[in-house]
């Protein structure tokens, strides 16, 4: 049998109608799931709840452990943040306007750190770490969330670095300034939203990081995500629907910001 | 080099560590490592498929839909598992699948039995392809968007219905976008960890799992790097025939 064009141009857009319905609900409803379950206020899980309140996050802003696994992850993911920055800035210059050899090799094996499978990095990061003596220490936690930032931070601010000429630069230097006056006062400042923006990727990614701290993590060292982890492997724990709650608010806050200044290079 | 270097390491550990190939006989004679690289594979390959169709439908429809309101709720959809918590996404999908969790409440309401679907690697695919549509999604939109309206609008008037338009002229076009999306979220995809904790439970074999119960409960370096190195060398294989397939730029394209 063959269908008129029109018949089936109906069942074509009413198939996708219907997936991308479907797709839409199963991305959303996790979210306001957890986002709606957060009010319950009865001490176990349930759907729905039986009553509803604000007893979780009571709980959340009492009780110690938690407090101290948010202190932790902030405590990380901070410096993180820098360290990626003052690294990722050479690196792109070293990139983008340089002929140095292996400036290709540099690009890509920034952009490995997104797309290998991140437990095999994990073991890797294991042995490195424990050369030198930095299991389950802060100073390795740092080091290898630095590891796992850095591709993002490239990522923004080579796009950025390569949409601002390289004439700017030579201009300001031709009127007569100095080489070092051209490239802070010119270059950088260019850059800077750019260099925002990743440094707000760079740490959400590591406030987030759940999959390294398992294994290079130590006793005393429990970051939010891990202190999350080990609640949910329990059992379900209503107050983790809170954390969850505050948590994707604040992430979505701080990516918005971080989307913001990455794009405004582009104008 | 931060990258690179724990990755060469790595390699040479998993030989030195014991005598030269045991670690990676340890691996493959293994009835759980063995288990564990085939469900790993053959589930990162359902993900990449699942997330790919997911993401490549939602970004057609957001490049076409003339609605503003279904384009902003669609986009939102997409980026929304992106914004949650690596860990928070994988507990949201554990209330929605619990046995008293919203799923088997809803089903419960319309009359049908309950699944048991949390602890089964269902649930851990589930979980993995919720994290990747956003990937998924924004790598094929960006494919999408090269694609010129003029010879859309071209096919239509002279009498293309849209499944036609779909199948000779945006796929055609997009293929190599979607070929490099499909291998990138089947990379990032061997490599899950919290999913197949929080999701799968004990009985669910991935090699993520695998390769922790090696390291932390065994302490046995060796074993654990070579499952490593193989994932690994699996991730580099495929990335590296989608590179000889549709061009380096592409799959750079792809990941930003």
């Amino acid at each position: 049998m063959r269908l008129s064009p029109r018949t089936s141009d109906r069942i074509t857009r009413i198939a996708g109608f219907v997936t991308v319905t479907l797709a839409a609900a199963f991305l959303l409803a996790p979210v306001l799931l957890t986002a709606v379950l957060s009010f319950s206020n009865d001490p176990y899980f349930g759907v729905p709840p039986d009553t509803w309140g604000f007893r979780q996050y009571e709980t959340l802003f009492t009780d110690q452990i938690w407090r101290d696994a948010l202190m932790l992850s902030l405590k990380i993911a901070l410096p993180v943040g820098l360290l990626s920055a003052v690294i990722a800035v050479p690196a792109v210059f070293a990139i983008h306007r340089s002929r140095l050899p292996g400036r290709n090799v540099l690009h890509v094996g920034g952009l490995a750190g997104i797309i290998i499978p991140i437990s095999a990095f994990a073991v890797a990061m294991y042995g490195v770490l424990a050369d030198f003596g930095l299991l389950g220490t802060y100073a390795g936690l740092v080091l290898a969330n630095t590891v796992l930032a850095l591709p993002l931070m490239l990522v923004v601010t080579s796009a950025a670095l390569s949409r601002i000429p390289v004439e700017l630069e030579l201009a300001a230097m031709v009127t007569g300034a100095s080489r070092a006056r051209a490239w802070f006062g010119i270059t950088l400042r260019l850059l800077a939203p750019a260099m925002i923006g990743g440094f707000v990727l760079a740490v959400v990614t590591s406030f987030d990081e759940a999959v390294f701290i398992n294994f290079i993590g130590g006793p005393g060292l429990t970051t939010l995500p891990k202190a999350i982890l080990d609640s949910a492997r329990l059992g379900v724990d209503p107050v983790i629907m809170a954390v969850a709650t505050l948590l994707m608010v604040a992430t979505s806050i701080l990516m918005i910001l971080a989307l913001k200044f990455a794009r405004s290079t582009d104008e | 080099m931060f990258v690179l270097y724990p990755l060469v390491k790595l390699g040479i550990d998993s030989f030195s560590t014991g005598d030269g190939l045991s670690n990676y006989a340890a691996v493959f004679e293994s009835a759980a490592g063995r288990k564990a690289l085939i469900t790993t594979v053959i589930g990162s390959v359902i993900v990449a498929v699942l997330a790919v169709g997911i993401g490549g439908i939602c970004s057609w429809y957001i490049r076409s839909t003339k609605s503003t309101f279904a384009r902003i709720v669609l986009w939102l959809a997409v980026l929304t598992p992106f914004w949650m918590g690596t860990v928070t996404k994988n507990y949201a999908i554990v209330l929605l699948i619990a046995e008293n969790g919203a799923l088997n409440q809803l089903l419960d309401v319309v009359g049908l039995s309950g699944l048991d679907l949390l602890y089964t690697p269902t649930a851990v695919l589930l979980g993995m392809v919720y994290t990747m549509v956003p990937y998924a999604a924004v790598s094929i939109y960006g494919a999408l968007l090269t694609i010129d309206d003029s010879l859309l609008s071209a096919a239509r008037s002279m009498g293309a219905s849209r499944a036609r338009i779909i199948r000779t002229i945006v796929l055609p076009l997009a293929m190599p976008g979607i070929v490099a999306s499909t291998a990138l979220v089947f990379a990032i995809s061997l490599g899950f960890y919290v999913t197949p904790v929080l999701l799968g439970g004990a009985q669910t074999p991935f090699m993520a799992t695998f390769i922790q119960d090696r390291i932390l409960t065994f302490f046995d370096y060796g074993v654990a790097s070579a499952a490593s190195v193989v994932l690994l060398v699996i991730a580099i294989v495929i990335l590296g025939l989608v590179v000889a397939l549709v061009g380096r730029e592409r799959l750079v394209r792809a990941i930003a």
